[in-house]
């Protein structure tokens, strides 16, 4: 009796539930599986993918941050405001772009260190700072509407040897998960997220391994909002808010226990996917849009539910 | 000389001493027994040794110069390596990934796969024969059973390839052969000059695997020696310092012709012989010839009716308890001793059969149904099922009597009364009721726990290994209350995974094998000849076992 299929790939539930949506999908617009329809989707979701990914990280070691929408609306207007300040040339977008990754960078260390070294409950310590981050977001840029310069989302946009842009992004970001699950720093997390004490005993960094997490929490973030500044060609400082929670679903939509030590990032990326595919499938059956919450809500929670048995049973 | 030498080690919890003066020495080539009664401070001397805990006082020596050991990391740096009695393991991870967690091997950033495969393999090696079903490097570690948990913790320790192994209480949840195993290995460790600090709480074990001992008493040392120039009466004498009188009966247990009486000391000759049993029950105060009871148990209806329970890990199991009977439940590990007290209890579910409490049908589909009936359980899986980690002792000891009563509101005054009397009964040592339960020791825990379940006494006590990682005086004060207990018209089953505290408690044996009641020990029959050989028989006399109950 060795590990179960479940317990080696946890994202296995959550890609069932990605196929039936894209059945009915198919089924309420037969368009919706059309090329261009994909590459929207993608194009529009891939933010909340990264997202998820990053969340992911600090689910692992029995964290949680609720600051990665505050990030990801900071490193947009940063971003946003420096290309326009450097006249959105290349070199100018491109050192934009390293500098945002930076600063998501930067906030995820003082996740880390406010929860991990100074010991304070995740959960209230990242909320405050994402108010902070959002605090610092609306100075950079108090109003909406700075666009971006033409390059940046004509690239994002556009195609590379024939293949659209957001397809190769979507391919690096999948290298980097299957990179990830073999490197030592997710076996860390994961064994943080088991049982701290037991990590601490092993000789484990504990602090350390939890510092960095959010580190990559931070970094991942920042990735998902060039991705976002990409399709909305424009700064907003609350852009990311609402995405928060959004990102914590999707991780426990793929499979990973928010009591740490067990999940996989891919599911995570699924996660986000079937939360894309429910968005699209309430559009496409015509729902009123003063229904549209409601059936998303009842949506998303049947989804959580019929991951829930199937790995009950699985498992049994 | 001596490799690692500590000098005056003291700590403190707040009010609570854990250490005050603690000296230990560590030669090359040797098995250090570390003996004292639970509170004593052997598990945190350990874990100052290990860099868990930082002491607040004395000196530690390495090899002639003076260090400080700031965490794990620094002391697996130095090479001293252990095995937490609470286990250090990660649930979901796998055996392999386990073992090889602290030396994880890594190449360019990524785990070498190949590499754990290969050094978890070493460890596995030497234990692949007694390792038992389900046991592999694949398998993670929430799959498997607490006697191969501890296998993969030790695994682990061994893997750190230190100088300095610590091994505070590896065996308590191993059978025989993996323990006879496990002594291979140390065997070896020793003879390439590997100091081995062993704690364990059967003599038998550590006379078996020991060169030196040293006891320690309420946190100070107060005995070094070889194994070989004292004795069991002499360690225990130690340990438990003035009041060396508990025992009268264990005195002349060191003449004792039984090989292997000693895990029990106090009751050691008694266990062999029902017969030598009846001066101990006197003491405590019942009745001192078994058979009336047993005559008195078939005229009067019982008070607990099992019939025919049939679970995941059990099969057709009837019995009947009278009230003031201590029926125990002997065999192998994990024949469904557990398993039946769960089911009772209502924490694991049964599939056919039932029970009935003073002629009742007993609703057994959830604890809170079986606490309300007047069932009360007691593991000695503490962490799991017992105490409420992290709560004050007096949340700790009010929760059932909250359930019986159906209380809404709490008024500290009187439930704090109502706690005192039930702690003080057990001899429970606190600093104070609003002191958190982590503060005790093992041994006060369980008493918390316990206490728990007399402010209002139930109709039947199921315990379940209740002594687990519990010191020998505390074991016997235990013991006393339970038959004090069973005096008073309390129906108690007893699961024990010592041998020698069923035969010295118990008025019958219930013998399982492979989830059935294999035979039933009573009277005269209660020996430890009759209970081995009811254990180990699984051959062709064991069919017909289906009506022996």
């Amino acid at each position: 009796m060795t590990r179960s299929l479940l317990e080696r790939f946890p994202f296995l539930p959550a890609l069932a539930i990605l196929a039936i949506l894209v059945a009915l999908n198919g089924l309420a617009e037969p368009n919706s599986l059309g090329y261009r329809a994909i590459r929207g989707l993608v194009s529009t979701y891939l933010a909340l993918m990264l997202l998820a990914v990053a969340q992911s990280f600090v689910v692992f070691a029995a964290d949680i941050d609720l600051s990665v929408g505050a990030i990801l609306g900071l490193v947009n207007v940063s971003v946003v405001t420096l290309m326009q300040a450097g006249g959105g040339t290349v070199p100018v977008v491109l050192g934009a772009c390293i500098a945002g990754a930076l600063i998501g960078l930067a906030c995820g260390v003082v996740n880390g260190i406010a929860v991990a070294a100074l010991r304070l409950q995740a959960i209230v310590a990242t909320f405050a700072t994402s108010i902070l981050f959002t605090g610092l977001a609306l100075t950079v840029l108090p109003v909406a509407g700075t666009p971006a310069p033409t390059p940046y989302w004509r690239t994002y946009g556009g195609r590379i040897l024939e293949i659209p842009f957001v397809f190769w992004v979507l391919g690096v970001v999948l290298g980097l998960i299957a990179l990830f699950a073999r490197h030592r720093v997710v076996l860390d997390l994961l064994s943080v997220g088991d049982d701290q004490r037991a990590a601490f005993q092993s000789g484990l960094p504990v602090t350390a391994i939890r510092i960095r997490g959010y580190a990559l929490c931070g970094l991942f973030s920042a990735l998902a909002a060039l991705c976002l500044t990409g399709d909305t060609a424009s700064g907003d400082p609350l852009v990311g808010n609402a995405m928060t929670l959004y990102s914590i679903a999707a991780v426990v939509l793929g499979g990973t226990a928010l009591s740490g030590g067990t999940g996989s990032m891919l599911g995570s990326l699924i996660g986000a996917l079937i939360i894309a595919l429910i968005g699209s499938l309430v559009f496409f059956l015509g729902t009123p849009s003063q229904w549209q919450n409601l059936v998303q809500g009842a949506a998303i929670l049947i989804a959580l539910m019929a991951g829930v048995l199937v790995s009950r049973r699985v498992r049994r | 000389m001596a490799r690692l030498t500590l000098t005056g080690i003291g700590k403190r919890y707040g009010p609570t001493v854990a250490l005050s003066r603690a000296d230990l020495d560590l030669h090359p080539g040797e098995v250090h027994v570390l003996m004292g009664s639970n509170g004593s401070g052997k598990s945190t001397l350990c874990k100052i040794v290990a860099g868990s805990v930082r002491p607040d006082e004395g000196q530690l020596t390495w090899e002639g110069q003076e260090i400080s050991i700031a965490s794990p990391r620094d002391a697996a740096a130095r090479g001293i390596g252990i095995f937490y009695q609470e286990l250090s393991l990660a649930w979901h991870r796998t055996v392999a990934e386990n073992i090889a967690l602290p030396r994880l091997p890594v190449r360019a950033g990524l785990v070498d796969r190949a590499g754990v495969a290969r050094l978890a393999e070493a460890q596995i090696a030497p234990f692949a024969e007694v390792a038992g079903d389900g046991f592999g490097p694949d398998v993670p570690v929430s799959h498997l059973r607490p006697d191969q948990r501890q296998l993969v913790e030790i695994m682990k320790c061994l893997a750190s390839d230190a100088r300095v192994m610590i091994f505070d209480e590896p065996t308590s949840a191993l059978d025989r052969a993996q323990t006879a195993r496990f002594f291979d290995v140390l065997r070896g460790l020793k003879a390439e000059g590997r100091s081995i600090v062993f704690i364990s709480h059967r003599m038998d074990e550590i006379f078996e695997i020991g060169d030196r001992v040293t006891v320690i008493r309420d946190g100070t040392t107060v005995a070094t020696a070889p194994l070989s120039d004292t004795s069991q009466e002499r360690i225990i004498a130690d340990m438990v310092g003035e009041e060396a009188a508990v025992s009268p009966a264990g005195e002349d247990n060191g003449t004792s012709a039984s090989p292997v009486a000693p895990d029990v000391p106090m009751q050691g000759t008694a266990a062999v012989d029902p017969g030598v049993d009846a001066p101990a029950r006197d003491r405590a105060g019942r009745a001192t010839d078994p058979a009336p009871r047993s005559a008195d148990a078939s005229t009067t209806a019982p008070l607990l009716q099992v019939r025919g329970l049939t679970g995941a890990r059990l099969r057709d199991v009837s019995f009947t308890l009278a009230a003031g009977e201590i029926v125990a439940l002997g065999g192998l590990h994990g024949q469904g001793q557990s398993a039946l007290l769960r089911t009772l209890f209502g924490a694991e579910p049964a599939t056919r059969g039932g029970a009935e409490l003073a002629g009742a049908p007993l609703d057994i589909r959830s604890p809170r149904a079986a606490i309300r009936a007047g069932l009360a359980y007691v593991s000695g899986d503490r962490g799991r099922d017992g105490a409420i980690t992290d709560r004050p002792i007096l949340e700790n000891t009010v929760p059932i009597h909250f359930l019986r009563r159906r209380m809404a509101l709490a008024r500290p005054g009187p439930l704090s009364a109502r706690a005192k009397e039930a702690l003080s009964a057990l001899a429970t040592r606190y600093a104070g009721l609003s002191a958190s339960i982590g503060s005790l020791s093992g041994g006060n825990q369980q008493k918390v726990v316990i206490a728990r379940w007399l402010i209002d006494p139930p109709k039947v006590l199921l315990l379940d290994d209740p002594t687990k990682g519990i010191d020998l005086a505390t074991k016997t004060e235990l013991f006393a209350l339970i038959r004090r207990l069973a005096a008073e018209g309390m129906g108690v089953v007893l699961h024990s995974s010592e041998d020698a505290e069923i035969l010295a408690n118990a008025d019958r044996i219930l013998v399982f094998n492979g989830g059935r009641i294999s035979r039933e020990l009573a009277g005269e029959e209660r020996t430890r000849f009759n209970l081995y050989e009811a254990a180990y028989d699984a051959g062709p006399s064991a069919p017909p076992a289906e009506g022996a109950a």
